[in-house]
C-alpha cells in the first residue's frame, strides 16, 4: 500500500532536499557568476600565456607528488593510530592535527625559518648534493608546503577509514599464518582501499588550493615556483580581476577533471570485485 | 587467479598514467634564454692598451672555460672611442678611466658599464732613479726628457694633464715634453729603451719591469682613475657579451687576475654562469616593472627571482632571514617608510618612482565628491586601506590625521583591506562609493572611474631601490637599477600610473 | 588436544584468573557462561591475540603460549565471522594456504574439497557481501579449516541463525568433525546447542572454569537439562 501523499515523511524528504539544493545552488551560482565576470578572450589569452601554462604544469606536477607522498605517509600513520595503543598516543594525536588548525601562512613562515637554522641548512645542502636543486624558493619548497597541509587531511581520512574496518579480520589473518605486515597488506589495506582513494584525492585537492605557505616559503616566481593558486593571488593583487577569475575557472576545471577521473578509476576497482 | 591479474593490471595502469603525467609536467631547469640564435664564438673587445696584460690572461681563462674567443683591438682609450664610433661594430669597450666611459655613454655608444679596478699614475724611471726625479715640479726641470701619453687619445695623458693643470705646470710641461705617445705602453717602452728619462704611466704597468722603478708622487696617488668595462650599443650578441663582462668583473674570476697584476680592484659579484638575482618588491610595483625585469633577464642571461608582496610582509620576511643566499640582493619598497626599518642592511637608496594617493570614484560621481572632506557625507560607503598592513593605509591615515578628518570619515568606512587593488575591485563591483588608493592601482579602470588628486605633499608614496650590503650580486643589482631607470622602463612606469619622484 | 594451566589474562574491565581446562584429542568441548564474562577473551588468548599475564597453553603436547598467533596452528571463527570482504569465497577459504605459498593447484584442490564438505561449491566465486548468514558461516568455517588446524575455536557461531539453518549447521559440524577429526572448543550460551554437539561441557563463571563434565553426545533427546 502506498502511503498517502503528502505525509510527514514527505516533509522530511523536502527538508533534506532543501539542504542539498541550497548548498549545491550556492556552489553553482558562484561558478556561473565567475564565468560571467570574465570574457572568453581573457580565458583564451590566459590559456595561451606561457607563464600560466607553466603554472598549470607545475600545479599538476606538485599536487600529484604531494598527494602521493601524503598517502604514502598517511596510510601507515592512520593504521598505527587506529590499531595500536602506545604511551603518548593522545599527545601525538593532537600533534597530527596541528597543521589543520594552524593558519597556512604560519606553516610557510615556520618552514622558511626552519631552513635557515644550521640543521635546516645542512639538510638543504645534502638535498642539493643529491638532486642538484635547492629547497627554499624552488619547486621542492612548493611540494613541501603543499605536503605539510595535505598530509594532515590525508591522515585524518585514513585514521577514520581504519577505525571503520574490522580489526577482527586482521586478527583472523594472523591466526591463519600472517605476520602483522602481511595482515596489513593483504587484509587491512584492501579493505581500506576506498579510504585511500579519498585520502589521495582530498590531499590533491587541498594541495591545489593551498597558497599561503607556498607564497611565503617558495615565493611566487614566474616560470619557477608559480602555481595556479598563487597566480590567482598575484593577478588579484594587481587588480587584474578578469584574469584572476579566468585562472580560477581553469583551476576548477582541472580539479573537477582529476577528481572525476580518479573516482572513476577507483570505482572500476569496485566493479571488478 | 584472473582477479589478481586484473587487479595488477589496473594498478600498473595507474602507475603508468601517474608516471606519464609527472614526466610531462616535470619542471625542467630553465636554460639561459638565448638572445640571438646560436651563441657566437667570437666577441670583439676594444681595450685600452695599458690594460693589455691582465685582459690577455682573462681572455685565455674565459676561452678555456667557455670556449668563446674574444678578439681585441688595443689602443688609447680615446682612439678606441673614435674607432668604434666610426666602425659601429664590436661588443665591448674597456676604458682606462671613467671619463672616457662617460663620454661613450653620452654619445650613446655604450649601454651597461661595470667598474673593474682602479689605478693611479706614477713616474717610470730607470732603476736607481738616475735622473733624480722626486717631485712634480721636477717634471719641468730643464734638460729632463719626459714622455707623456697623448691627452687627446689616452686616459693616462688626460690624467696627467689634469694634475699638471691643477699645479699650473701644464703649459710648461707641454712645451718641454720630449714626446707624446699614442699609448701608455709606448711611453713605457721609451723609458725602457732609454729614449727618455721619465715616463708618466699607470702603476700596474711597472709590475713586470725589473729594469724600471716607480716614483710615487702624492698628487698622482691622490687621484685614482677607474677602469670600466662597457657594453656597446652596436653589439649584436649582448647576452653573450654580458656573460663575458660578468666574467671579467667577477671577484673569483677576472678580478683575481687584475689583483695579480697589481691593480686595486672594485668589489665584484661572485661568478655564476647563469646568476640568479633575488629581488623583493612591493606588490604595487609589479605591473610597472614586470616587462623590464623580463627584458633584463633575457639581456643579461640571468634569472630574477621576484618576491612580490605587501611591504609589511616583506619586511617581516627579511627580518627573519640572516645574511646569506636567501636574503634578497635588492629591495624595491612601496615607500621609503618601508625601507627605513631595515635600512641598516642595505646600501644607499635610489628613489626610483613615485605614485600619488588619490580618491577614486565612479565616473558618474553621483555624490559629487571633489575633496577628502566630501568623504564624510552621511551614508557614503568608503573604502580605505588598513594602516598597519599597508603603506597606502599608513599614508592615508597620516593624511586624514593632518586634515583632522579621521573621526568624521570613520562611520562611513565600510571596508578596510590590506591592498589598494582590492579596494579598486570593490569599487568596480559597485559595493563602495569612493576609495582612497594609489594612482598606480587605478590605471586599469580609468576608463570607467575618475581619479581625484589630493593636494598634499604627504599624499604620495616614493619607491626606493636599495642593494643589500651583503649582496652576492651587487653589480648585477646595480645594473638592474640602471635598467629600471632607463627609457623604456620609464615609459612603462608612466603607463602604470607612476611618475618620477619629485624632490 | 588442548590443555590450559593456570592461565591468567588482564583485560581491562575484568580478568581471567587461573583458568585450567583440558580438552582431549578429537573431542568436542562446549564452553558456556553468561555473556560478557570473558569467553571471547579466553579464545583470543588461546589464539595468541591477547597477552597472557601467566599460564601455559599446550596444543598436542606442544607449549604454544610463547609463540605468535601464526605459528600456533589454530583455526578461529570469531563471533562476527570477519570474512575478508575484498576477496572471493574461494580466496577466503584458500587464504591460509596462499600465505604458506602452497602451489595454486594444490590450493584449489583443497578449497574444492572443503567447499564440497561444507556444501558451498556453487558459491566459490561470490563475494562475502552476497552471501546469506548461513552461507557466511560455512565460508568462515572453511577458511578456518583450510590449513588443517590442530584445534578449532568457534565463538557463538550459530547465535544469529534461524532454527532450521541451525539444525543444518549441527549436522554439518558433526560431518566436519567426522571428516577432520579436529579438536573443537565451541563457545555458546544455548543449552540445546551444547547438548546437540558437545561431548564435554565447560562453564566459565566469574573468571574461572567451574564445571568440567564429560557429556554424552545427544543423539536422542535426553531427560537431563
Amino acid at each position: 500500500m502506498i502511503p498517502r501523499w503528502p505525509n510527514r515523511d514527505t516533509w522530511f524528504l523536502i527538508a533534506l532536499g532543501g539542504a542539498l539544493g541550497f548548498y549545491v545552488l550556492l556552489i553553482l551560482a558562484m561558478l556561473v557568476v565567475d564565468a560571467a565576470y570574465t570574457r572568453f578572450d581573457v580565458i583564451w589569452r590566459a590559456v595561451h600565456d606561457p607563464d600560466i601554462l607553466f603554472a598549470v604544469k607545475l600545479s599538476v606536477f606538485s599536487c600529484t607528488i604531494s598527494a602521493l607522498l601524503s598517502v604514502l605517509v598517511a596510510v601507515p600513520i592512520g593504521y598505527l593510530m587506529s590499531r595500536m595503543r602506545f604511551p603518548g598516543r593522545t599527545l601525538i594525536d593532537v600533534c597530527l592535527d596541528i597543521p589543520i588548525v594552524l593558519p597556512p601562512l604560519v606553516i610557510g613562515l615556520s618552514l622558511l625559518i626552519l631552513f635557515q637554522t644550521s640543521a635546516g641548512r645542512a639538510l638543504e645542502s645534502w638535498f642539493q648534493a643529491l638532486t642538484g636543486s635547492r629547497i627554499t624558493y624552488e619547486v621542492p619548497a612548493v611540494i613541501l608546503a603543499q605536503f605539510m597541509v595535505a598530509c594532515a587531511f590525508a591522515v585524518r581520512t585514513m585514521r577514520a577509514t581504519f577505525d571503520q574496518t574490522n580489526p577482527r579480520a586482521e586478527q583472523v589473518a594472523l591466526t591463519l599464518g600472517c605476520t602483522r605486515a602481511q595482515a596489513f597488506r593483504l587484509v587491512a589495506l584492501p579493505e581500506a582501499w576506498k579510504g585511500v582513494i579519498t585520502a589521495g584525492t582530498l590531499a590533491w585537492a587541498r594541495a591545489l588550493g593551498e597558497f599561503g605557505p607556498i607564497l611565503v616559503f617558495a615565493g611566487a616566481t614566474r616560470q619557477r615556483t608559480e602555481v595556479l593558486s598563487t597566480t590567482v593571488f598575484l593577478e588579484l593583487s594587481v587588480g587584474r580581476l578578469d584574469t584572476a577569475v579566468a585562472v580560477s575557472l581553469l583551476m576548477i576545471l582541472i580539479a573537477v577533471l582529476v577528481l572525476v577521473l580518479v573516482r572513476r578509476w577507483g570505482a572500476l576497482g569496485e566493479g571488478a570485485r | 587467479m584472473n582477479r589478481t591479474r586484473t587487479r595488477r593490471l589496473r594498478l600498473f595502469g595507474f602507475v603508468a598514467v601517474v608516471a606519464i603525467v609527472l614526466t610531462v609536467t616535470w619542471p625542467g631547469h630553465r636554460t639561459a634564454p638565448a638572445a640571438g640564435t646560436t651563441p657566437r664564438e667570437h666577441l670583439l673587445l676594444y681595450c685600452a692598451a695599458g690594460i693589455r696584460d691582465p685582459i690577455q690572461s682573462i681572455i685565455a681563462d674565459y676561452a678555456k672555460e667557455y670556449g668563446v674567443t674574444v678578439d681585441v683591438q688595443y689602443g688609447g682609450s680615446g682612439t678606441l672611442l673614435s674607432n668604434l664610433q666610426v666602425a659601429r661594430r664590436g661588443d665591448l669597450y674597456l676604458a682606462a678611466d671613467a671619463k672616457h666611459m662617460e663620454e661613450a655613454s653620452t654619445r650613446g655608444l655604450v649601454h651597461e658599464t661595470i667598474p673593474l679596478a682602479s689605478q693611479h699614475l706614477v713616474l717610470a724611471v730607470k732603476r736607481g732613479n738616475p735622473a733624480g726625479v722626486h717631485t712634480l715640479t721636477d717634471l719641468v726641470r730643464p734638460g729632463l726628457r719626459v714622455a707623456y701619453a697623448n691627452p687627446e687619445v689616452a686616459a693616462a695623458g688626460k690624467a696627467i694633464r689634469a694634475v699638471l693643470e691643477k699645479a699650473n705646470l701644464w703649459e710648461q710641461a707641454h712645451a718641454q715634453a720630449a714626446v707624446f705617445k699614442p699609448t701608455v705602453n709606448d711611453v713605457l717602452n721609451d723609458v725602457v729603451l732609454g729614449a727618455v728619462d721619465v715616463g708618466v704611466v699607470w702603476d700596474p704597468l711597472l709590475a713586470g719591469q725589473p729594469l724600471l722603478e716607480a716614483v710615487k708622487l702624492p698628487e698622482l696617488t691622490a687621484r685614482r682613475d677607474q677602469i670600466r668595462l662597457g657594453l656597446l650599443d652596436s653589439s649584436t650578441h649582448p647576452t653573450q657579451a654580458l656573460h663575458f663582462a660578468r666574467f671579467v668583473s667577477a671577484r673569483d674570476r677576472g678580478l683575481t687576475t687584475f689583483t695579480r697584476f697589481g691593480y686595486q680592484v672594485e668589489s665584484g659579484d661572485r661568478w655564476e654562469d647563469h646568476p640568479a638575482l633575488t629581488l623583493y618588491s612591493g606588490g604595487v610595483n609589479r605591473v610597472a616593472i614586470q616587462e623590464t625585469l623580463r627584458d633584463f633577464e633575457r639581456r643579461e642571461g640571468c634569472t630574477v627571482r621576484v618576491n612580490y608582496n605587501g611591504c609589511g610582509i616583506l619586511l617581516s620576511q627579511m627580518k627573519a632571514l640572516p645574511d646569506g643566499d636567501a636574503f634578497p640582493d635588492a629591495y624595491l619598497a612601496c615607500d621609503v617608510s618601508f625601507l627605513d626599518p631595515i635600512a641598516d642592511r642595505f646600501g644607499e637608496r635610489t628613489l626610483l618612482s613615485q605614485t600619488e594617493v588619490i580618491i577614486l570614484v565612479p565616473s558618474a560621481n553621483p555624490h559629487g565628491i571633489k575633496r577628502l572632506n566630501d568623504l564624510a557625507q552621511p551614508g557614503l560607503r568608503v573604502g580605505l586601506c588598513n594602516a598597519e598592513q599597508s603603506t597606502l593605509g599608513a599614508l592615508t591615515q597620516r593624511i586624514l590625521t593632518k586634515l583632522d578628518l579621521v573621526a568624521a570619515i570613520e562611520p562611513n568606512v565600510r571596508s578596510r583591506t590590506p591592498t589598494g587593488d582590492l579596494l579598486v575591485t570593490q569599487l568596480d563591483t559597485g559595493s563602495l562609493d569612493a576609495v582612497v588608493v594609489y594612482r598606480a592601482n587605478a590605471t586599469a579602470v580609468l576608463d570607467r572611474h575618475t581619479a581625484l588628486g589630493i593636494n598634499l605633499p604627504e599624499a604620495r608614496a616614493v619607491q626606493p631601490y636599495a642593494v643589500a650590503k651583503q649582496a652576492q650580486h651587487a653589480q648585477l643589482a646595480n645594473r638592474l637599477l640602471a635598467a629600471l631607470d632607463g627609457v623604456s622602463s620609464r615609459k612603462r612606469y608612466l603607463a602604470a600610473g607612476f611618475t618620477q619622484p619629485t624632490p | 588436544m588442548l590443555r590450559i594451566s593456570k592461565l591468567t589474562v588482564e583485560a581491562g574491565t575484568f580478568s581471567l584468573r587461573d583458568i585450567n581446562l583440558h580438552v582431549p584429542q578429537g573431542s568436542y568441548a562446549i564452553l558456556m557462561g553468561a555473556t560478557g564474562l570473558g569467553k571471547t577473551t579466553l579464545l583470543e588468548a588461546i589464539c595468541g591475540l591477547r597477552r597472557l599475564t601467566h599460564g601455559t597453553i599446550q596444543l598436542d603436547g606442544r607449549a604454544v603460549e610463547a609463540l605468535p598467533a601464526r605459528e600456533r596452528g589454530i583455526g578461529y571463527v570469531p563471533q562476527d565471522l570477519a570474512l575478508f570482504t575484498t576477496m572471493t569465497v574461494a580466496e577466503n577459504i584458500g587464504f591460509a594456504l596462499h600465505i604458506r605459498h602452497v602451489p595454486a593447484s594444490e590450493e584449489q584442490a583443497r578449497v574444492q574439497e572443503l567447499a564440497n564438505l561444507l556444501g558451498i561449491s556453487q558459491l566459490l566465486e561470490r563475494m562475502p557481501a552476497a552471501l546469506s548468514g548461513g552461507e557466511k558461516q560455512r565460508v568462515a568455517l572453511g577458511r578456518a579449516l583450510a590449513a588443517k588446524p590442530r584445534v578449532l575455536l568457534l565463538d557463538e557461531p550459530f547465535s544469529a541463525l534461524d532454527d532450521q539453518t541451525r539444525e543444518d549447521m549441527y549436522a554439518l559440524m558433526r560431518a566436519v568433525r567426522h571428516a577432520t577429526g579436529a579438536t573443537v572448543l565451541h563457545v555458546t550460551h544455548s543449552r540445546s546447542e551444547a547438548q546437540a554437539l558437545g561431548d564435554h561441557r565447560l562453564v566459565l563463571d566469574q573468571g574461572r572454569i567451574v564445571e568440567q563434565t564429560p557429556q554424552v553426545p545427544a543423539t536422542a533427546p535426553t531427560s537431563s537439562t
